[in-house]
């Protein structure tokens, strides 16, 4: 295993801060697309982009819905997001010779 | 390599710089909903303290050092207590804000069992005067009972968020708010602005260290 091997898809460092955001939420919770916003420290239009590779990899949920008039857009992790990001960290520990 | 920093990301070629960026996230975002609990700690640490030290001193039985006249020690107890409860609320909507989902029930109902049994306890209380309790033994239950109400929900804390702090709290509260009545009123003042007071800030204090240090 190198580091070339890792998945693509979370091995970059926006992508790889988005997910090890999103699995600190409780299986079956969502975050609102501002507060993920605000504990990233990322502009909407750069965290929409890398969101919308992960979605694209069907490993985030987007849920898009309103709160009265306002649109508001909910994200989590999917299952296979959320194994993905265990096999990354994994392999990732593997690599440093620490075992899961 | 691959070619996944297209997109203006740093690289990510080592990974112990790796682990540690996805772990220095988790940690920012573990913080982030931390810190609105260690100014909770901290405030309803300073409310027991100061708040109880004043009624202690309030009461000619009491603070053998100094006296403060009961019309300026009760209502600095009682806006500390509304204005606790006040910012309480405001935090304890922080915690989880942009959150929804299955957890949300648990910390609502969390939320709800402070209003609920607050509001029983108090019942409980006038009922218990309406019976014929003394003021001197009212002086005793009413604070022990909110001690032993923070205590328990605090376990219940504990419970829910697998959260060590709230165990210990609770623990202490319990013991601290049981063991009160013996020393009887005011007596039980000083040992709960010493013993709950304490508890808090110190609960507040480690969390904070703990915090600093990144752990």
């Amino acid at each position: 295993m190198t580091m070339d091997e890792l998945d693509p898809v979370i091995h970059a460092s926006a992508r790889l801060k988005i997910t090890a955001t999103l699995a600190t939420l409780p299986v079956g919770d969502q975050i609102a697309f501002p507060r993920l916003q605000e504990l990233l420290g990322m502009t909407a239009g750069n965290l929409s982009t890398h969101l919308r590779k992960l979605e694209d990899a069907g490993y985030v949920d987007v849920v898009k819905s309103h709160q009265g008039r306002t649109p508001a857009t909910y994200l989590a992790l999917s299952r296979s997001g959320r194994r993905a990001f265990e096999d990354y960290l994994e392999a990732l520990r593997a690599l440093l010779g620490e075992s899961a | 390599m691959n070619n996944n920093t297209t997109d203006g990301d740093e690289p990510l070629v080592d990974p112990r710089a790796t682990l540690a960026l996805l772990e220095g996230q988790q940690r920012e975002v573990l913080n982030a909903q931390q810190a609105p609990v260690i100014w909770m700690y901290f405030i309803w640490g300073i409310t027991w303290f100061v708040g109880f030290l004043a009624l202690w001193s309030g009461d000619v039985d009491g603070n053998p050092w100094f006296t403060i006249p009961g019309y300026v020690a009760t209502p600095v107890f009682i806006v500390m207590l509304v204005a606790s409860i006040v910012a309480s609320a405001v935090l304890g909507i922080r915690i989880n804000r942009g959150v929804r989902g299955a957890s949300v029930f648990s910390g609502a109902v969390y939320g709800l069992s402070w209003t609920a049994c607050g509001t029983a306890f108090a019942v409980l209380g006038t009922g218990l005067i309406s019976q014929g309790l003394s003021p001197e033994l009212a002086n005793l239950y009413f604070p022990a009972a909110y001690a032993l109400m923070c205590g328990t929900i605090y376990l219940g804390g504990a419970a829910l968020w697998r959260d060590v702090s709230q165990l210990v709290l609770g623990l202490v509260l319990l013991a601290v708010g049981a063991a009160s009545s013996f020393a009887g009123s005011p007596g039980n003042d000083l040992v709960l602005a010493l013993g709950v007071g304490g508890a808090f800030l110190i609960a507040a204090g480690t969390l904070a260290v703990r915090r600093r240090q990144g752990r």
